[in-house]
Parts: structure tokens; sequence; C-alpha cells
């Protein structure tokens, strides 16, 4: 199976791999974890305000930040050599998709694990939130695994697919891809200014129930995987 | 270290014709395999291929199937005949017209020659 | 057996033609030259026919089948790039051991032979290697993987002379052992001329010489002598190029039957043109000829 050939090149550089993103993810933790004892020792009342607050942290970020280039460095730096070894785009594609399932198994499980201890110490006997957060679904452990997993995994195709049209359109895509970004803030920027009930119903929208919001989740990832599956097929290296 | 001025198996085959007439290559024994010779001359054993079966085609080495290429019995014989028939064209009609340049007639020239093989 | 046939390929990049209608045909287990200045298509014709870049019109069979997203064909051709990029933290060791398992025909022992030959520091990281270390990582690679067909785009860079030697004696011990189909894109045309035995020359494009090598370099002759003398017999002739100082002149010219004979008889002085010289004559005289 040639295809796994892609599996071995993303695990020869284990630092970016795994190394970056457990670094950085310690670290966060170590920050959040001193800011708990700092506060703790304010007495009861702050840390339990602390603990509602905590639910909004983005310290788990440090561990999507690093998956994010992970998705940029696959398409930029290693199909270039895969083509180079011969290998089809059709195969690079088929081991990619490997590895980033594998990435977000591995840290989706993590997440879940450690959401479990955290709860199970009560914050880690600091009562500090790091992994039972908002992004990562504060309700059961289930849904954090679903929902991590799916958002890893969006996270990884979007960076690919953003990185093959790169590729493919070169500096115009971003300028283009800026632009409608920012036409779409403007539309609902004004929508909420000028147009009655459009602030209401975007803000039923956006709190709505856990599951539909996984299918957004899913789609956006399904959609990001498809268009880069369309270009990785037409990406010529130059 | 090959004749460049020829087509290159032909400058092969010279050399082997030449290491046949100094008695490297005694009679009856064998030549360097193509693929030795492509290495030690540095050229493709296509042509030094090439080169051996020139040498082959005018009788001059033998083919001993599975084991290489052998001097043929009587090769410097052939040789030093076909090479006799050349000596004119390649050495004496240069030798005549550059004498003729420096106004260095025949007879002086035989003199010359004389005087220098004495030596 | 052609290991490679073409037939009015094309790629158009957006305003420059890179490889112009070329309908070529290399034949099985032998080394090619593919020759021409800097951006006459050479690269661009390797990567066509390794599927690295998508043709605009034409065909190609390499290896009898169209190479492009065919395992079948690319397990058996081995590119080395000259502009390979490898990714950050990757060392020699890695990409070897890799392509160990791309390539079928694979010989790890001549991998191993090949690193000590070169003195490669096969631990270093790649980003931090010279040129030349660069340049060997790939030259290993290509030898190693004993694909039928391999392509050395300018494998050369960074080298000097004895390493180039080394490169040039491994690469015909080998395919003297193991014959495969070889196409060798190079400035450095004397040192591999005794090599080639078919030769392709590009120039802006467009197939301009498919020839052996063997008749390119009795392609041409150089006459020299007097200026008027040299004049007068090249006055017939199909002229590639005339040099003069004060009253002699130099002629490089297409050789004819019997050319050089009648130009000894004329007294002039005949030399051999080396495959190099050739090469250079033909993409100049090419040149002068499209800026008239």
């Amino acid at each position: 199976m040639r295809s796994r050939n892609v599996i071995d090149m993303h695990l020869v550089n284990r630092m970016q791999a795994f190394g970056w993103p457990l670094l950085a993810v310690t670290f966060a933790l170590a920050i959040i974890l001193a800011a708990g004892a700092i506060v703790g020792s304010q007495g009861p009342e702050a840390r339990a305000e602390m603990y509602e607050g905590l639910q909004w942290n983005g310290a788990i970020f440090a561990l999507f930040g690093p998956l994010i280039g992970y998705g940029f460095t696959s398409m930029g730096q290693y199909f270039p050599l895969a083509l180079g070894l011969g290998l089809t785009r059709r195969e690079f594609a088929t081991g990619l998709s490997v590895v980033f399932l594998g990435n977000a198994v591995v840290y989706s499980a993590l997440i879940t694990l450690g959401k479990t201890i955290e709860k199970a110490t009560e914050g880690f006997g600091l009562g500090i939130r790091f992994f039972d957060v908002f992004y990562t679904s504060t309700g059961a452990p289930w849904q954090t695994l679903v929902q991590t997993f799916l958002l890893i995994l969006t996270v990884l195709f979007l960076g690919a697919a953003i990185t093959a049209a790169f590729l493919r359109f070169g500096q115009a895509f971003l300028w283009i891809s800026g632009a409608v970004l920012a036409l779409i803030g403007v539309g609902i920027l004004s929508g909420v200014l000028f147009l009655d009930g459009f602030g209401r119903g975007l803000l039923d929208l956006l709190t709505m129930g856990w599951g539909p919001w996984m299918v957004v989740i899913a789609v956006i990832g399904a959609l990001s995987a498809a268009i880069w599956l369309v270009l990785v097929r037409r990406t010529q290296v130059s | 270290m090959l004749d460049e001025s020829k087509p290159l198996f032909i400058a092969v085959a010279e050399q082997i014709e030449d290491g046949i007439l100094d008695g490297t290559y005694p009679e009856g024994t064998p030549v360097p395999s193509t693929n030795e010779l492509a290495a030690f001359l540095r050229i493709n054993p296509a042509t030094a291929g090439k080169g051996l079966n020139r040498l082959a085609d005018a009788g001059v080495l033998v083919k001993r199937r599975g084991v290489g290429m052998f001097v043929t019995v009587g090769a410097t014989g052939l040789l030093r005949r076909r090479r006799r028939d050349d000596f004119a064209r390649t050495y004496i009609v240069p030798l005549l017209r550059e004498a003729a340049q420096l106004g260095i007639d025949p007879d002086e020239l035989t003199e010359m020659i004389t005087k220098e093989a004495s030596r | 057996m052609t290991a490679i046939e073409t037939r009015n390929l094309t790629k158009q990049f957006r305003d420059v033609v890179a490889i112009d209608d070329a309908s070529l045909s290399f034949a099985e287990n032998r080394v090619h030259g593919l020759l021409g200045r800097n951006g006459a298509g050479k690269t661009t014709l390797m990567k066509l026919l390794t599927g690295q870049i998508f043709a605009s019109s034409g065909e190609m069979r390499v290896l009898g089948q169209n190479p492009v997203e065919n395992p079948q064909v690319l397990a058996r051709t081995c590119f080395i790039q000259e502009s390979q990029k490898y990714p950050d933290g990757f060392r020699p060791l890695d990409v070897l051991r890799i392509a160990e398992s791309l390539y079928p025909a694979w010989d790890q022992d001549l991998a191993r032979e090949l690193i000590a030959d070169f003195r490669l520091p096969e631990k270093r990281v790649i980003k931090k290697l010279s040129r030349g270390q660069l340049s060997a990582v790939g030259i290993i690679l290509g030898l190693a993987s004993r694909a039928p067909l391999t392509f050395f785009d300018e494998p050369y860079l960074g080298l000097d002379a004895v390493v180039r030697r080394l490169f040039f004696d491994r690469l015909l011990a080998d395919f003297t052992d193991h014959p495969r189909t070889v196409i060798l894109s190079t400035h450095h045309i004397d040192e591999v001329a005794n090599l080639l035995e078919h030769v392709v020359l590009l120039d802006e494009g467009r197939v301009a010489i498919s020839e052996e090598a063997e008749t390119l370099q009795n392609a041409a002759i150089e006459v020299s002598g007097r200026r008027d003398e040299v004049m007068a017999f090249a006055a017939g002739a199909d002229v590639l190029h005339v040099q003069e100082i004060g009253s002699l002149a130099t002629a490089t010219l297409h050789a004819e039957p019997g050319g050089a004979e009648r130009a000894r008889a004329a007294g002039l002085q005949v030399a051999p043109v080396s495959l190099q010289n050739y090469i250079v004559h033909r993409t100049t005289a090419a040149a002068t000829a499209a800026a008239r």
C-alpha cells in the first residue's frame, strides 16, 4: 500500500506531529493552573466565579493552533515530496486523510480524557477549567469526544483546502477570499444594524442546540475535504 | 586517452588493435570485456561493445560464447598488413606536405629519416 | 522498445509556451542526454513525463502508459529534481527510508555504499546540507532506486570535479550491471558526452535535435587556416560558426562526406568538434536565426 508512505512521512518529524501540540497544550494548562492557584487563594467565592468564567477560556486553542498549521504543512511541504517520490495525487490524498483522521482520534481522545480527569478532580483540585470549556463542549464526555473530533478534523481539512487553493490560484485566492469574508462581515453587520429582526434571528441561529451545531461543523469539514480533494487532484508542482 | 577525432567506437577498436600490436594482448588471449572496457575508458557500454564487435567482424577478435572475446591467432599479421596499407595515407602524405612547406625536398627528407633511424 | 513516446506534446504556462509541439521518442535501456540552455524546457518536459504537471495538449506514453496519476508507471520512474524541496526536519536518512519502500527495485546495499562514497552526513537535517550534499541525496536516491526509468535533472549542482567523476563512474557501473533508461539533463556536456547514446536538444521549448550521440559527435568539423582559403572553402558549406583572428580564420561546418579530406587537400587544418561545442553552435545559430 503506497499510501502508507504518506503516513510515514508525517511521522518523520515527531516534534511537528506530536511534540509541538503537546508542548503547547502543557504550557497553556500550566498557565491556567497557575492562575487557578492565585485566584483560588482569594477564597471560595472568587473560585466559583472563576469556574463560571473559565468555561469561555480559549486556552485549549493552544492545541488547535498547531493543528491548523499541520494542514498547511502537509500540502505545502509533504505534497511536493510525495509527488517527487512518484506517489500519485490520489495516493497522497488517501494517505493524508488517514493522517488527519488519526490526528483527530488521538487529540479528541486526549481532550476527552483530560476533561474526565478535570471533572473528577474538580479542576485538578484548583477549580479551573481547561478541557471542560465551551469549545470542547461542556456536556457529557461523549459530546466532547464527538465535538473535538469533528472540530479537529474540520480544522485540518480546512487548512489543507486553503493551502491547496493557494497553490492552485496563487495570491489571487487570498485577495478574493479575504474580500468575500469582509463582504460577509459587512453584510451581517449591516443586517444587524438596519434590518428589524435580523439580529434576533442571528442570535437564535447562534444559540441553536448542540446537535445542529455539530451538523454545521461536520458540513464545513466535509465541504473543505471535498474542495481539497477536487483541488489536490489538479495541483501541479512548480 | 582516446583519439577524439574519430567516432568513439572506432577509437576504442584502434586502442585494442594497438594493444594487440604491442603485445599487451597476445594472440589467443582474452581482451577486456565490454563492461571492463566501458568502466576503464569511461564510455557507454554500448559504444565499447560496438568497438569490440567491429574487431570481431574484421576477424581480429573471436567470440567464445559465455567466456568473452579472444585475440584471433594470426591477428597481429592481419593488423600489420592493414596498417601498412594505411601507413602512406596517414603518415607519409602529411609528412611530405609539411616537408614541402619547409622547403625540404624528398631526397633531403630520406636523408633525414636515415639519420634519425640510425641514432 | 521505447521507454517514452510523446506526440505534439505542448505545455503552455500563462504567457509562455514552455514545451512546444514536442514529438519525441526515447528508446529503452539507453542513456539519453536532454540538453538545452536554461529555460529551454528541459525540466518542464521531465515534469510532464512524470505527471508533476499537466500537458496543455498532445499525448505521451511512458513505459507504455499515460504517466499522469498512474502508480504502475510512477513506481517504475524515479525523477531526481534539481529543485526538490524537502519538509522541515527531514534528514537524508528519512527520505531514503521512504524511497526504499516506494521503489520496488530499491537496493539498500547500494544506497549504503553510495552514502559512504559521497560522505553524506545522513543524520544532518537536509535544510542544513550544502548544495553539493543536497545533490548527493538526489544522486543516491536515483541510483539506488534502480527504477527502470530514471531522470536526473542537473544532478551535478554544487559538486566538485572529483565527486562529479564519482557520480559518473557509479552511474556507468550501475547502468552496466542493471541496464535501464536514464535521462540525463546537464550543462556539463563534455563530461557526460561519452556516456550518452542519444541526445535531445531543446531550444525555446522546441525539439532542435533528436539524434544518436555518435552522429552528433561527427556532425561538424572545424577547419582553420588562412582567412581567404577558409572562406573560399566555407562558401559552399553549411556554416555554423566563423571566428577570425587577423588573417586567420576558423569555421565550424556541418560535416559532409569527404569534407575533411577536401579541406586537408585545400591546405586547411581539420579538427573534430566536441558534442558540447556542437550543441553550443546549434543553439546560438538557432538564436541568431530567430533574431533575424
